[in-house]
């Protein structure tokens, strides 16, 4: 795996974003040959689409030919509901480039069961893009979550809910209980997975995914397994971190340099 | 007859009929922003862009070009008392006649950018309301209709004598039993269904019915607006009163210890307090205008307060009460004196006079046409607005080179009703087909 640390959430996130730019150019995407990208909600990502955005209408990048997957939606919330991710997806990037909406797909209680398929039938996901819960949850695969799960239905822990409540209005009961999600093997069987955090609310989830142990208490781990794996956080993240683990990985992208290691 | 109000359909199905009205301006946060907007031709709704996005079912089977032009949402007017020819307070006629005049004036009126509006009637011997007032409740939501009531402004009779304007006194009343005294005066069935707003004059009230004449009529979707009154600064500020009537018009202008109604308008940061304001050139002072704006800008709603002379040639007309009217271009004055007796100029026309005075672009300014007074109405969302799920009544404007705005298209329930004809240098509006 890699770890790339920047000094705050813009710069993280604009590495992030750069990394994606390079990597669907690289793979020179066409019609028969599109590039299938997995794409998460929350607010580490949003920055991420925000420096997409940016790219796309500076035309460094497009997304004629890219497929995306989303890993979660809320169920019982209808998708034009200002909390659903069909709505953040649509503000935050959809509306903004080129990508036709016939390419795009995000689980619902109508697709889920036939979702790891799909992805199959697009020869699988060239790079999943995460964030990751305080608890270490990817997805909502939140913890004791199968490390060999697919997608499906997931009842929210009390816990989500109550943290949820913000977005709406602060009442416990309009949070949605519970979610389809892709499973921790749906994220696993991707050819690549770019991990984001940022800040110390994320910086424990950091440390078990770097230096835990494999467990379905905390799902992040599940990742260690993974054969391309790519980690950006940015340096509060690290705070739970030893600091010999910092130094290594470091060392690591000064010896190896990072597609855009002058960002 | 008043039409009973069904909740429009929100959701588009694939059978719908969507047009993409595209290369315009629009006004978001009040600066004009180049995009598109598509509108669902048979709900009469905005249709919003995620959903079109979504839903593959979905996709605008025509778009409209409209060559780079102002996209607005469609004016309200909540005081007008007639036009081209047609007086809502002159029941003089037959029932059928009066149905008839409404729905000619309706149809003509739509194209000065107005479509929706509050028919007001002045005060008016009780008879005139039992007879006009089923006439003017909300209108059926049917675009061939035109320009649409949103029930009817009573302005009176419960007005003060010392400040009644043109309202001649044998006709005002006092009212001496609170809601009882609307009741009888308009009829309870009217106080049910036509009537959106009423303007009196609060200090008329009994001390047991003001404060809670307000909020009962709230209950029944009415504004109270203070108007044609000598009500003083404490007394408006304590009277749960949220509406003044045509503001510095028929009121105690603010005195250095008295700031009167307008006083209590302009400075009150409590509550929102709105407001009514004729920026005709003639009613008010264009610095008193550009004050009211700078203290409140989200309180005003622009009004005309046109009579049926609205559109008609000058000279002398009767007005209902067999009183003499004299029309001199855009003043009129009530003959033998020098007292003002309402307006005939469009809501354009007072939109660009706004402008003009308070300096404020048409971005910023349309919000006191449309946004504004649909809030006051407790409209938001529904009418003067372009989010989606709210009535496709829409404007279309040209800028001049002065900067005024001209009403080039309306659209009405998603169907466009009214397009000037021939206008030189612009190109028609292109129907084509399109792909989403």
């Amino acid at each position: 795996m890699k770890l790339i640390v920047r000094d705050s959430k813009q710069q993280t996130s604009l590495w992030v974003a750069e990394y994606i730019v390079d990597r669907i150019n690289a793979f020179k995407p066409s019609k028969d040959r599109p590039f299938v990208l997995g794409l998460p909600t929350g607010s580490s990502p949003e920055l991420v689409y925000a420096n997409l955005v940016k790219s796309y209408k500076a035309g460094r990048v497009s997304f004629q030919h890219v497929v995306t997957f989303n890993m979660d939606e809320y169920v019982g919330i209808s998708t034009s509901h200002p909390q659903s991710y069909h709505s953040f997806m649509f503000k935050h990037l959809f509306q903004h480039v080129d990508i036709p909406p016939s390419q795009i797909h995000i689980p619902s209680l109508e697709n889920y069961q036939r979702y790891d398929d799909m992805i199959a039938k697009y020869g699988g996901i060239e790079l999943f893009l995460c964030g990751v819960g305080s608890d270490g949850h990817i997805a909502f695969n939140e913890p004791g979550s199968s490390l060999s799960s697919k997608t499906r239905i997931k009842t929210l822990t009390k816990e989500t809910i109550v943290a949820n409540a913000r977005f709406f209005d602060g009442n416990i009961e309009a949070v949605p209980k519970s979610a389809v999600t892709v499973g921790v093997k749906t994220v696993m069987d991707a050819r690549e997975v770019v991990l984001i955090a940022d800040g110390r609310g994320k910086a424990e989830a950091v440390r078990q995914a770097l230096e835990g142990s494999v467990s379905h208490m905390w799902t992040v781990t599940a990742l260690q397994m993974h054969p391309k794996f790519v980690m950006a956080v940015d340096e509060a993240a690290t705070e739970e971190l030893r600091v010999k683990t910092v130094k290594y990985f470091k060392d690591i992208e000064r010896e190896q340099g990072t597609p855009k290691a002058k960002l | 007859m008043a039409a009973t109000i069904q909740p429009p359909r929100t959701q588009s199905l694939p059978t719908d009929k969507l047009i993409r009205l595209s290369n315009c301006l629009l006004p978001v946060d009040g600066r004009l922003v180049p995009g598109s907007l598509v509108i669902n031709s048979t709900t009469g709704i905005i249709v919003s862009p995620q959903d079109l996005f979504y839903d593959s079912k979905l996709s605008a089977s025509s778009t409209v070009d409209l060559g780079g032009r102002l996209l607005v949402p469609g004016f309200i007017d909540v005081q007008i008392n007639g036009a081209y020819g047609f007086d809502f307070s002159d029941t003089s006629k037959s029932d059928d006649e009066y149905a008839k005049g409404l729905r000619e004036l309706n149809r003509q009126f739509v194209g000065t950018g107005v479509t929706s509006y509050l028919p007001t009637i002045t005060s008016q011997k009780n008879h005139v309301y039992k007879k006009a007032l089923p006439h003017l409740g909300p209108s059926a939501r049917d675009p061939s209709l035109g320009s649409s009531s949103l029930g009817a402004h009573v302005e009176g009779p419960f007005l003060n004598p010392d400040r009644n304007g043109i309202h001649p006194h044998h006709v005002l009343q006092v009212p001496k039993d609170g809601l009882h005294s609307l009741d009888a005066v308009y009829g309870k069935d009217n106080l049910d269904k036509n009537i959106k707003m009423i303007t009196l004059a609060p200090e008329l009230l009994p001390p047991a019915s003001l404060p809670s004449l307000p909020s009962t009529l709230a209950s029944k979707n009415i504004i109270l607006s203070a108007g044609h009154s000598t009500a003083t600064y404490s007394q408006l500020i304590s009277s749960n009163i949220n509406m003044v009537t045509h503001l510095f018009n028929a009121m105690n202008q603010p005195q250095q210890r008295e700031p009167g109604i307008p006083g209590a308008v302009l400075s009150d940061t409590s509550r929102t307090h709105y407001f009514g304001i004729i920026s005709d050139g003639v009613h008010v002072h264009p610095a008193n205008i550009n004050w009211a704006y700078k203290s409140n800008p989200s309180g005003l709603c622009l009004v005309t307060d046109a009579m049926s002379l609205l559109g008609l040639p000058d000279g002398e007309y009767t007005w209902g009460n067999g009183e003499s009217i004299i029309k001199t271009g855009g003043v009129l004055t009530l003959k033998g004196t020098t007292k003002i007796a309402g307006s005939c100029v469009t809501l354009v026309e007072c939109l660009n006079n706004f402008m003009r005075y308070t300096g404020v672009g048409i971005a910023e300014a349309i919000k006191c046409v449309t946004t504004t007074p649909a809030r006051m109405l407790g409209l938001e969302g529904v009418k003067g607005s372009l989010s989606a799920g709210a009535d496709a009544d829409l404007c279309v404007l040209d800028v001049r080179s002065d900067g005024s705005v001209a009403v080039e298209q309306v659209w009405k329930f998603g169907v466009k009703v009214f397009e000037t004809s021939g206008r030189k240098g612009i190109r028609p509006g292109v129907v084509e087909q399109s792909r989403l």
